[in-house]
């Protein structure tokens, strides 16, 4: 290490700076964020005073998650969410790690075929209206299976879990091998805890991938007792039909409902939507992060 | 001994590698191989009930002597121009920022607020712009109200939709996609700063001299990958953003195959505007595959 020399004044002047720029660019992610967050927990009464740049309620209320709770449907939604990306995340990974493993081994006949299909789904997508025609041929319209199956195996991520597999040294393996393990035994016993943070990193992105999903289910089900929350929330924020959500019966039966305003039920519903990914977020960030920075995953 | 470990004793070997295999086979044959394969009624006057008929490119010259589709093509061309192009410096020179900041606690908090919002669906990203925007309560007209500027109701505004579209993609990304420039600037060996710090570099010098010079083979490598995304203008940004008044301004490809697939339901003129892209975007991604491995030695795969 070179003796800590003082920055020239200039290099202490650029430095405030970006850190001046930084901080601003946070301010611009965080600010729209908490002033919704902000919207959400006002006082109905006070909610007007709220400026748009606002990130501190005016006053405080918990009506407007109080009204979501009461909503049969919004609950059904998240019900439906949480359970299509608990059963889907574990789907994906347990078939995306067994076609990694299989693909890994230089012994498996017919390995380029199969590579040059999985290159061919990368590189050329068939478009919405074949799968829907496929979707609908073989029964799966309308089923929540739909949602669960039809990212099974995201070629991006089994590519990435095949790079771990290939790095895991030979010798292991061949160490299994003579004790007479088969390959379920070293596909198990040996890759498996040996890319454990691999594969917790693509848990945590199938997992939002599936809380974000909102097209092939709006496309797919018809059903609104089957929505997941992402439709529930695009027909509301973003179509602005309230009817989706909002039964006449449980909006009034708080007195405060009556002064409640749509923009302040939207705001809850938005920030509803994004707790489950803070909830990840802190892990994805630890494995995630770690693994680009020491190099481990590879862009 | 489980149920696995059983079948795998009894189908000696490599044969076992294929009950492993066969879950996502059939998921990719399912969900990829037979909607590729369906593409053929882009070929077609397809019917859902009853016998479709061949009409050989019938599709394709509807498609091509269409004005509509004349507008949706120049649309993905614009946004991906500006996407691709114009957002391409931002995630650079946020990284390089990021990396001149010398308090750790800043740095990560920084970092970890910047990735958030890669990670919330374009639906949630646009009911927080919707809000934002709006010409009476949001935030981005009481700051044009503070510098004595009128409201401007970006979302229906047939002038500012697309700059909409850059700045919320921007919003997304700018951190999320610098992170690959961070794991670059991971690997420059500090020695190189050392030598320049003897010599009294400054900031900008390193800057200029040494960090970007490095960051190159990366930066050409993002440029091309990028390039062969050029038919993909965000469909989920779009789809979610999109209102009548500016429809004329980002209608893109994607999303006029959705609505005359499957809202208007004419199945086979959708298919064969899918095929078309489809075709374009495998050439692209094909040949910017083959200029990154022959310029850095990395593909896409």
């Amino acid at each position: 290490m070179a003796a800590r020399v003082k920055s020239p004044l200039g290099d202490r002047f650029l430095r405030a700076a970006i850190g001046l720029i930084l901080l601003g660019i946070c301010a611009a992610v965080l600010v729209p964020l908490l002033n919704l967050l902000a919207l959400s927990l006002s006082d109905t009464r006070r909610v007007s005073e709220l400026s748009g740049l606002d990130v501190w309620p005016k006053g405080f209320s918990l009506i407007v998650y109080k009204v979501l709770a009461a909503n049969q449907y919004f609950i059904r939604s998240i019900l439906n969410s949480v359970f299509i990306t608990a059963v889907g995340t574990a789907i994906n990974l347990g078939i995306t790690s067994m076609a990694a493993y299989a693909l890994t081994r230089p012994s498996l006949p017919g390995r380029r075929f199969f590579m040059l299909v999985v290159i061919l789904i990368m590189v050329f997508e068939p478009g919405i209206v074949p799968e829907y025609l496929v979707m609908k041929r073989v029964g799966l319209l309308g089923s929540l299976w739909i949602l669960i199956l039809y990212k099974t195996v995201n070629v991006y991520y089994l590519i990435i879990l095949m790079r771990f597999f290939e790095d895991v040294p030979l010798s292991l393996i061949d160490a299994a091998r003579v004790d007479g393990a088969g390959h379920w035994t070293i596909f198990r016993r040996v890759m498996l805890p040996l890319s454990k943070s691999a594969i917790a990193t693509l848990g945590l992105f199938y997992g939002v991938m599936h809380w974000n999903e909102y097209f092939r289910a709006s496309i797919y089900i018809n059903e609104p007792s089957k929505y997941p929350l992402q439709v529930i929330l695009r027909q509301f924020v973003v179509l602005d039909d309230t009817s989706a959500l909002i039964g006449a019966g449980t909006l009034y039966s708080y007195d405060e409902a009556a002064r409640l305003s749509y923009a302040a039920l939207r705001a809850g519903t938005i920030i509803v939507a994004i707790i489950p990914v803070l909830m990840l977020y802190p892990l994805i960030l630890k494995y995630y992060t770690r693994g680009v920075m020491e190099g481990g995953l590879k862009e | 001994m489980s149920a696995g470990a059983t079948l795998s004793k009894r189908l000696r070997g490599d044969a076992f590698l294929y009950v492993l295999l066969t879950p996502a086979l059939i998921y990719f044959l399912v969900f990829h191989i037979l909607p590729m394969a369906g593409m053929s009624i882009a070929f077609e006057d397809f019917k859902l009930f009853g016998k479709s008929r061949f009409v050989g490119l019938k599709h394709f010259v509807i498609l091509f002597s269409s004005p509509g589709f004349l507008i949706v093509l120049i649309n993905t061309l614009i946004l991906s121009t500006m996407k691709i192009i114009l957002f391409f410096p931002l995630p650079l020179a946020f990284a390089l920022m990021v990396n001149e900041l010398r308090s750790m606690v800043l740095r990560r908090f920084v970092q970890s607020v910047a990735y958030l919002p890669h990670f919330l669906s374009w639906v949630v990203i646009a009911g927080v712009w919707i809000a934002f925007l709006s010409p009476t309560t949001g935030g981005a007209n009481q700051i044009l109200g503070m510098a004595g500027q009128k409201p401007v109701d970006f979302m229906t505004s047939k002038d500012h939709i697309r700059w909409v579209l850059f700045f919320s993609e921007t919003w997304r990304s700018i951190g999320w996609d610098s992170i690959i420039y961070l794991a670059a600037l991971m690997r420059i060996s500090p020695s190189l700063y050392e030598s320049a710090d003897m010599d009294g570099a400054t900031a900008l010098q390193k800057m200029r001299f040494i960090t970007l010079p490095e960051l190159v083979p990366t930066m050409v490598t993002v440029f091309i990958l990028n390039l062969g995304f050029f038919m993909n203008a965000g469909f989920d940004q779009v789809y979610n953003m999109m209102n009548d008044s500016v429809i004329s301004k980002i209608d893109i490809l994607d999303t006029f195959v959705y609505r005359i697939g499957l809202v208007n339901m004419q199945y086979s003129f959708s298919t064969a505007a899918s095929l078309f892209k489809g075709v374009i975007g495998l050439a692209l991604i094909l040949s910017t595959h083959r200029m990154a491995k022959r310029v850095t030695g990395k593909g896409l795969w």
